[in-house]
């Protein structure tokens, strides 16, 4: 048993780390930071970079990365969310998705994408033995590093002044103003010891797991559970959660590591997360600047005749031209692209239209693709009866997260739903019998009635039908009473509240149409993909879904067909680096104009406006002559009186 | 007292430290306007919360039409018949004025978003336009609406769920003279014309313009500091000690007659300032 108590100690010493990182930034600014796993990942390649690879002295590389580097960041990161500060609270997630999103694209362009060891900071070979069970330097020195690091923090804030001004600004950040404390100063605190915090854990962790792109920053994911036992608030919690998680995942590890156990064993801080949120329900609060919250408005219906006749003249055009002119397999892609934007617009039905932030739209296209290619045989001859059983089960399956978890406000739902993902992701989809394990699973075609959907052209229509129908439908509902029924329970939720409107029911009903959607649209990827991966349909792949939507336009249909787009680009046999740097493009952007709910077109509208300024200079002057003279005005009138 | 349409009893809140009501009670009449008044601060907001449920009291209850209500759903009260109106304007901005009221309608009516009784409801939308002189900007968006023009959209919206209890958060802040004569009118209206099917509703009044809620109301409470310090008709109040001190400090005395026009709402420091300019 003590070995594994010492493994767990070692494991839980981490994730207190990162725990005690997010809650301090939460408690003090107020923004969640789903970026931190990018930002220890990030953090450890550049001290892979300065020991192994330029071989700096541990002595060097260490102060520097901590002292230096960690602190740098933290700034620039405090720096961007800072801006954001007065944003509603989907603007700030989507801004901490798109960072963390940038990191897990950046570092594979910098520093490579093959996988790296990363030896020990403390001995890699001493070792000693307490009464029997051998202890590694390695183990003993992250607790002790943990432990000091979890001292230094709780004295800091305890007795110095910066951690008098913390309490002043997580009492009352307005009174905190008032009695001469600093709230930004001592965010930028929080934010580097918090930056510092994830260099360590990124070290650490790396040492332990490798440095490896694609699996750092989930690991780190690991720590929202014992954040959130810990409300986001509780430091000491957050801490001894982390340590309880690390221990009782390395015991159970004693009753079996392999098959579904150990799936289940990878998958306790995730359910710990959903439980946890769900449990402590609405005594979860979020933290907030008391400046009103106002969420971009937009008009329903507003020129949506206009949008409709372009859109339909396009579509017909598109329709009659593309498949004619374009090769089998860029059709093919055309059609896997639209089935991708049906998705989407689910994404823009909930980000976009109801405000609620959801990471698990492609895990529900995913259950609508393992669905089909269980259920619609090779030849697809069951196909709709294979989408009615998608139906089936991703709309009971979202009613269970959504039941408990929807009372809750958007942090906490968006946690929610990655955990639901996250969930997916290790028990379901890797599933061999369920997710055709490495092979995958085959549907090559579909048959709907007297039509048989198998070339390339043929499914293309099919995809076309379906965005169509489903685009169309949501336009049309939205500019009647369900449309109405959103709107208002986004304006004004305590109005609509007094008036009779049941929050909770309207995003409940809105959220189970999505999950059904949103598999009817994994269905049709999985007959345009012809092989169906379960990794496509992974937390990650909504993560990207999510903000290439933001991108173009979260609260319009050009969203849906604007991640559609960028899914497009990236099946197309493109250059190499078109495919690297896409992703990174699109993260840097939607930091950029996660703002504006209507994403690029309205940027763009903006920068228009502002060049034609430019052009007319003499409305300028204009402008400009008119200020002093009402400033004058003003004070004129003041002496008078 | 069974006759009231609403009677709270007892109801206490606290914010952390703070005790924004404490064992308030307050009646409402079946019929007619019931004044809330009192010092900014006073509670009012806050038991108008309590009422429509979007608070939780500390402890207390409140009665509405025999039922015990106080842990009703916010929807419940409201498909119940009690409609409110917000201080700081809480309008469906992004919607046009006739989608605010037409939702408004939709969300009070059992199964009204499957557009059940959507023609009743596009009747009781227009005339409540034309009632409220709303024709102008029936296709502009709320968002975009002076306070004035705001203030009457969410009356409308509050009207078209066709309340039995309608409650009013300082209604006339933010309207000039003409609007504010325009809108006691409106508002002696409504509580003396049924509508429709129904019978007209009662309304509790909170407002700054004491001058109004002196004319229209038949009876009055007033609150500070969360504590009801007074209740009768508005002449038994404006001669209130307890009143007068309330709003005036010490000197109260200078508080009589015609001159009650100066319940602003402000504290006597202010008030007093106000009156040494003019
Ligand atoms: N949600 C809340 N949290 C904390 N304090 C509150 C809250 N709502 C109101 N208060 C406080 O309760 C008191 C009464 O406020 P309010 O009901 O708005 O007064 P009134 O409407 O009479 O001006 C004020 O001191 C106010 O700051
Ligand atoms: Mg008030």
């Amino acid at each position: 048993m003590l070995p594994y108590i010492v493994l767990g100690l070692f494991a839980g010493a981490i994730y207190a780390l990162a725990s005690l990182g997010v809650v301090l930034t939460y408690r003090t600014t107020g923004f969640f930071n789903f970026a931190y796993g990018g930002e220890a990942m990030f953090l450890a390649y550049v001290f892979w970079q300065l020991r192994d690879r330029w071989h700096l002295s541990q002595w060097i590389s260490i102060p520097l990365l901590l002292l230096v580097i960690a602190p740098i960041l933290g700034l620039i990161l405090e720096g961007v969310f800072r801006t954001m500060a007065s944003r509603s609270a989907d603007v700030q997630i989507v801004v901490a998705l798109g960072t963390l999103a940038f990191f897990t694209s950046f570092v594979p362009i910098v520093f490579g994408g093959t996988p790296h060891p990363l030896q020990s900071i403390f001995s890699p070979t001493a070792s000693f033995t307490v009464s029997g069970t051998i202890v590694t330097a390695n183990q003993a020195g992250t607790i002790v590093l943990v432990v000091a690091a979890g001292a230094l923090l709780f004295a800091l804030l305890r007795w110095s002044r910066f951690g008098t001004a913390t309490r002043a600004v997580v009492d009352n950040r307005d009174l905190a103003g008032l009695i001469g404390v600093n709230a930004n100063r001592v965010g930028q605190v929080a934010w580097i010891i918090a930056t510092m915090f994830a260099a360590l854990a990124g070290v650490l962790l790396s040492v332990q797991e490798n440095l490896v792109t694609y699996v750092l920053p989930f690991l780190v994911l690991y720590s929202f559970a014992p954040a959130i036992l810990g409300r986001l608030t509780n430091l000491p919690l957050a801490f001894a959660g982390a340590i309880a998680l690390g221990v009782i995942n390395s015991v159970l590890q004693k009753y079996g590591s392999a098959g579904f156990v150990a799936k289940l064993e990878g998958s306790i801080p995730y359910l710990a997360l959903f439980v946890l949120l769900v449990a402590y329900g609405k005594r979860l609060v979020e933290v907030r600047s008391s400046v009103r919250l106002i969420t971009g408005a937009h008009v329903i219906g507003d020129n949506t005749k206009r949008y409709a006749l372009v859109g339909g003249a396009l579509a017909v055009i598109g329709g009659t031209v593309l498949p004619q002119t374009l090769g089998a397999s860029t059709v093919g892609d055309l059609a896997q692209a639209m089935a991708y934007a049906v998705v989407a617009l689910t994404v823009v039905v909930l980000t976009g239209w109801t405000g609620q932030i959801s990471l698990a739209q492609m895990s529900f296209a995913g259950i609508g693709a393992v669905v089909a290619a269980h259920i619609a045989g090779t030849h697809g001859g069951l196909f709709p009866l294979a989408i009615l059983v998608a139906v089936l089960i991703s709309v009971p399956v979202s009613l269970l997260i959504g039941i408990p978890s929807l009372r809750l406000s958007g942090l906490f739902l968006a946690l929610a739903t990655m955990a639901f993902a996250l969930l997916m992701d290790n028990l379901v989809f890797s599933s061999n019998s369920i997710g055709g394990g490495l092979t995958g699973l085959n549907l090559t075609a579909a048959k709907i009635g007297p039509l048989r959907f198998e070339s390339a052209q043929s499914q293309f229509y099919l995809c076309g039908v379906a965005l169509i129908v489903t685009a169309f439908g949501a336009l049309w509902l939205r500019q009647g009473p369900v449309g109405r029924r959103l709107q208002m329970v986004r304006d004004a939720p305590d109005a609509a509240a007094t008036l009779g409107a049941s929050l909770t029911l309207t995003k409940l009903a809105v959220f189970a149409a999505c999950a059904a959607v949103a598999s009817i649209g994994g269905a049709l990827l999985a007959i345009t993909q012809g092989t169906i991966a379960p990794v496509n349909f992974d937390s990650s792949h909504s993560l990207a879904l999510l903000l290439a939507v933001v991108l173009g336009g979260r609260s319009l249909i050009s969203g849906a067909v604007f991640a559609g787009g960028v899914q497009l680009v990236q099946l197309l046999p493109l250059n190499a680096n078109v495919h690297t740097y896409l992703p990174l493009g699109i993260a840097v952007s939607v930091i950029m104009v996660a703002r504006e709910p209507e994403g690029l077109p309205r940027v763009s509208l903006q920068q228009l406006r502002y060049c034609s300024a430019v052009l007319y200079r003499r409305r300028m002057r204009e402008l400009l002559r008119l200020r002093p003279t009402t400033a004058r005005t003003a004070h004129a009138v003041g002496s008078n009186v | 007292m069974s006759e009231s349409l609403l009677a709270a009893r007892g109801l206490t809140i606290r914010f952390g430290g703070l005790v924004a009501l404490n064992e308030v009670d307050l009646d409402v009449a079946p019929s007619g306007i019931t004044g809330l008044i009192g010092p900014n601060g006073a509670g009012k907001t806050t038991l108008f919360n309590v009422i429509t449920g979007l608070l939780q009291p500390t402890a207390g209850d409140v009665r509405y039409d025999g039922r015990d209500i106080v842990r009703w759903s916010p929807q419940r009260r409201g498909r119940a018949g009690i409609a409110r109106t917000f201080q700081r304007l809480d309008l469906f901005v992004g919607m046009s004025v006739r989608d605010n009221l037409r939702a408004s309608w939709e969300a009070s009516v059992p199964g009204g978003i499957f557009g059940r009784h959507a023609r009743d409801g596009a009747a009781l939308v227009d005339a409540m336009i034309e009632r409220l002189g709303l024709e102008d900007v029936a296709d502009r968006r709320a968002g975009t609406l002076p306070t004035g023009i705001g203030r009457m959209v969410e009356l409308g919206r509050a009207l078209c769920t066709r309340p039995r209890l309608l409650l009013l958060d300082e209604p006339s802040s933010g309207l000039d003279g003409t609007e504010t004569a325009r809108f006691r009118d409106l508002l002696v209206e409504i509580t003396g014309t049924a509508q429709h099917d129904r019978p007209a509703p009662a309304v509790l009044l909170v407002e700054h313009d004491v001058r109004l809620v002196m004319e229209v109301c038949e009876q009055i409470t007033v609150l500070d500091f969360g504590q009801q310090i007074a209740r009768g008709t508005p002449q038994e109040v404006r001669h209130d000690p307890a009143v007068i001190a309330a709003y005036l400090g010490d000197s109260g005395a200078e508080l009589t007659g015609a001159r009650s026009t100066e319940l602003t709402g402000a504290r006597s420091t202010e008030l007093t300032g106000a009156r040494s300019t003019t």
